[in-house]
């Protein structure tokens, strides 16, 4: 025990002394996590407040052509204008506008679209009951015009989101049409049929584990995020700790000493670990405390301790494992600070703290799960977004242990190899 | 007669990737409480041997015994009875000499109480009480090599293997450092010293082992080897056994 504290102590006070390395472990995390946050909850932010530019052009001045006016009207995404500088629209002037980029969207109704679904309908009800049916309007089909730089993903959401409207109307038309019709042709008029639109109910709330109330957000990725970014930029001042010992040979020292090596790698883990929970604890208060007075959603911690405290531990442990494992296989406290920064950056930005893991392509959401970082990250949601506990966390927190065992294998076949020749 | 405390026979050892040995067969003895001085060239293979017996290296073949354990297998045995004074510093830079101590006292498992008496003492011996709470980064050369010393001995060592420990220092450096050794020869503590100072080793040593090729020339006390080569001093002696080409 003596030995050990000796070594915790030795340990501390070279971490104590390393001032640009404290600061790079604590506040670049802490200033990362604040920066990311607040972008992108602005972007967020922007894009719902964001209203698209829509150009209409009713030629039909009748129902159904005012219908879908009003429709895009009310519906809240939209800018909509019926006029370009004060001046009345033609389809060629509207489809330049859309064309130039001053709207997203332009819709032309043509004329007598709403006679010509209404003579439609005329003909179907006269054919059901045996009658002669009047001849049929015609009339062009409503045209959209789409901005060419729009992105395929957005035209197809503005595109069915205006087909759904289109839709909608068309059934009240219809309906309405067919009462109509239904009427002059029976002998005992009907009312109208009212058809309540919610018949088929769609519920849009976040997967759960029980009935809690949070909903993702910003606040929710950023701090697990960048926390396993920063219990990860560990690596980089422990693997030059572990360096810098060998090549001024107090690492040898020790070697002639009554204390074993593991001894020697325990105490750094303890050391580490309290570092990586000491950057953990301070990036959930930050998401706590901080982050809502910068205008910013409150982080949620969920419903059970003993699961972040497994997670927090877990991460911690694959992170030091993973700095002792360079520090003993690198040559140089160079190469172990260039290999060990670039591979964090890597593994966070192919584990999802920079871009969300949900919106990468399908190829690298598979790619993903090689990275340590997103098996914490993945634990973090667990137990942040869906309530989990230690049932549900317990996969992550094995995958990391388990990423840990193997490091430190690496580093004692390493270790070996370099000091007993 | 006094006892051996280490014992060397036939040890060898190749490094990976190197065709002719470092050691070739070496063997010899230390008796107890003597000042041994494993000299010669550079790449004689005195390094190799001591870091053999401090379980720094792993011999090929051969055997050897300190206070009676082989290093072989049992070097946990071995390590709390010897200290190391290795050439290069071996200290925390950014830690103050007390700092040092007390961590390598720890590691000793000497008691807080004891160690802390323990490193007042030797650092007024070595006359660094007034900057034992600097960081050693801002010690100079000789400073640093004190506290080096100081580090292999706060656990009383049987035996204190000694690698160049006078190198690159000014001479009241040395000095304070070569006569503290001395005492603590005399109150019983065993050494074994590597230097490349002759004239050192020819006043410090009671025996020596002129080393080359890996395997002991000469062996004997310093003045006898003398007279009976018919040489001047060491330094004489060396250059006759080992030739005057440069080694590298």
């Amino acid at each position: 025990m003596r030995k050990l504290k000796a070594l915790i102590y030795k340990d501390t006070l070279l971490l104590l002394r390393d001032f640009p390395g404290l600061a790079m472990m604590f506040l670049m995390p802490l200033a990362l996590v604040v920066l990311m946050a607040y972008l992108q909850d602005s972007t967020f932010n922007s894009i719902n407040e964001h209203k698209i530019p829509l150009l209409i052009l009713n030629q039909d001045r009748d129902s159904l052509g005012d219908a879908i006016e009003r429709s895009v009207s009310q519906a809240g995404i939209f800018e909509v204008d019926s006029l370009e500088n004060g001046q009345p629209l033609t389809i060629e002037s509207l489809e330049r506008a859309v064309a130039r980029g001053d709207y997203q969207i332009g819709i032309v109704i043509p004329q007598n679209t709403t006679e010509s679904i209404r003579s439609r309908v005329r003909q179907s009800v006269m054919g059901a009951f045996g009658g002669e049916a009047d001849t049929i309007i015609s009339s062009d089909s409503i045209s959209i015009f789409v901005d060419p730089t729009t992105k395929n993903s957005f035209k197809s959401t503005i595109l069915s989101s205006i087909r759904e409207y289109a839709a909608s109307l068309q059934t009240d038309f219809v309906l309405r049409e067919v009462v109509l019709e239904v009427n002059t042709v029976v002998p005992v008029p009907i009312g109208d049929i009212d058809i309540p639109k919610d018949m088929v109910l769609l519920k849009e709330q976040y997967a759960r584990l029980d009935q809690g109330r949070i909903i993702p957000n910003s606040v929710q990725h950023n701090v697990p995020a960048w926390g396993m970014f920063a219990v990860f930029f560990i690596v980089i001042s422990l693997a030059g700790n572990i360096i810098k010992e060998r090549e001024d040979g107090s690492f040898t020292r020790l070697l002639t000493m009554p204390c074993p090596s593991w001894l020697y790698l325990v105490a750094k883990a303890i050391v580490y670990l309290v570092v990586c929970l000491l950057q953990l604890t301070l990036m959930f208060l930050m998401g706590i405390y901080v982050l809502p007075r910068l205008g910013l959603p409150s982080l949620a911690l969920g419903q059970s301790i003993s699961a972040l405290v497994l997670m927090s531990i877990s991460a911690s442990l694959a992170a030091i494992g993973y700095g002792i494992a360079i520090g003993k296989v690198a040559t140089s406290n160079q190469q172990a600070s260039v290999f060990g920064a670039i591979s964090v950056v890597i593994m966070a930005a192919v584990g999802g703290v920079w871009i969300p893991v949900f919106v990468m392509p399908e190829v690298m959401q598979i790619v993903s799960h090689i990275s340590p970082l997103n098996w914490g990250l993945s634990g973090f949601y667990d137990i942040f977004v869906r309530d989990g506990g230690l049932e549900s966390v317990w996969p992550e927190s094995c995958t990391l242990l388990l990423f840990a065992a193997l490091c430190l294998g690496v580093a004692l076949y390493y270790g070996r190899r370099k000091s007993i020749r | 007669m006094k006892s051996n405390i280490i014992d060397i026979s036939n040890l060898r050892k190749t490094y990976r990737g190197n065709v002719s040995p470092s050691v070739d067969g070496l063997t010899l003895s230390i008796a107890e409480g003597e000042v041994f001085g494993l000299l010669g060239p550079n790449g004689a293979g005195k390094t190799t041997t001591i870091h053999i017996l401090c379980g720094l290296v792993r011999p090929d073949a051969g055997e050897a015994k300190v206070c009676g354990f082989s290093v072989l297998n049992e070097m946990s045995k071995i390590r709390g009875l010897i200290g190391v004074v290795p050439q290069d510093f071996a200290l925390y830079p950014s830690l103050t000499a007390v700092e040092n101590l007390m961590v390598y006292g720890g590691i000793y498992g000497l008691p807080k109480r004891e160690l802390k008496e323990r490193i007042d003492t030797l650092l007024a011996t070595f006359d660094l009480t007034t900057s034992r709470d600097r960081r050693v980064e801002h010690y100079s050369g000789g400073m640093k090599r004190r506290v080096n010393l100081i580090a292999g001995l706060l656990h009383r060592p049987k035996v204190l293997f000694l690698d160049e420990p006078t190198v690159g220092i000014d001479v009241q450096s040395r000095y304070v450092i070569m006569e503290n050794l001395k005492s603590f020869n005399q109150e019983g503590t065993t050494m074994v010293y590597t230097s490349h100072h002759l004239d050192e080793a020819e006043h410090f040593c009671t025996n020596i082992a002129l080393v080359d090729d890996g395997c002991v020339i000469c062996q004997g006390e310093p003045h006898a080897l003398i007279v009976q080569e018919q040489t001047e001093n060491l330094e004489e002696l060396f250059l006759k056994k080992t030739g005057k080409k440069v080694r590298d």
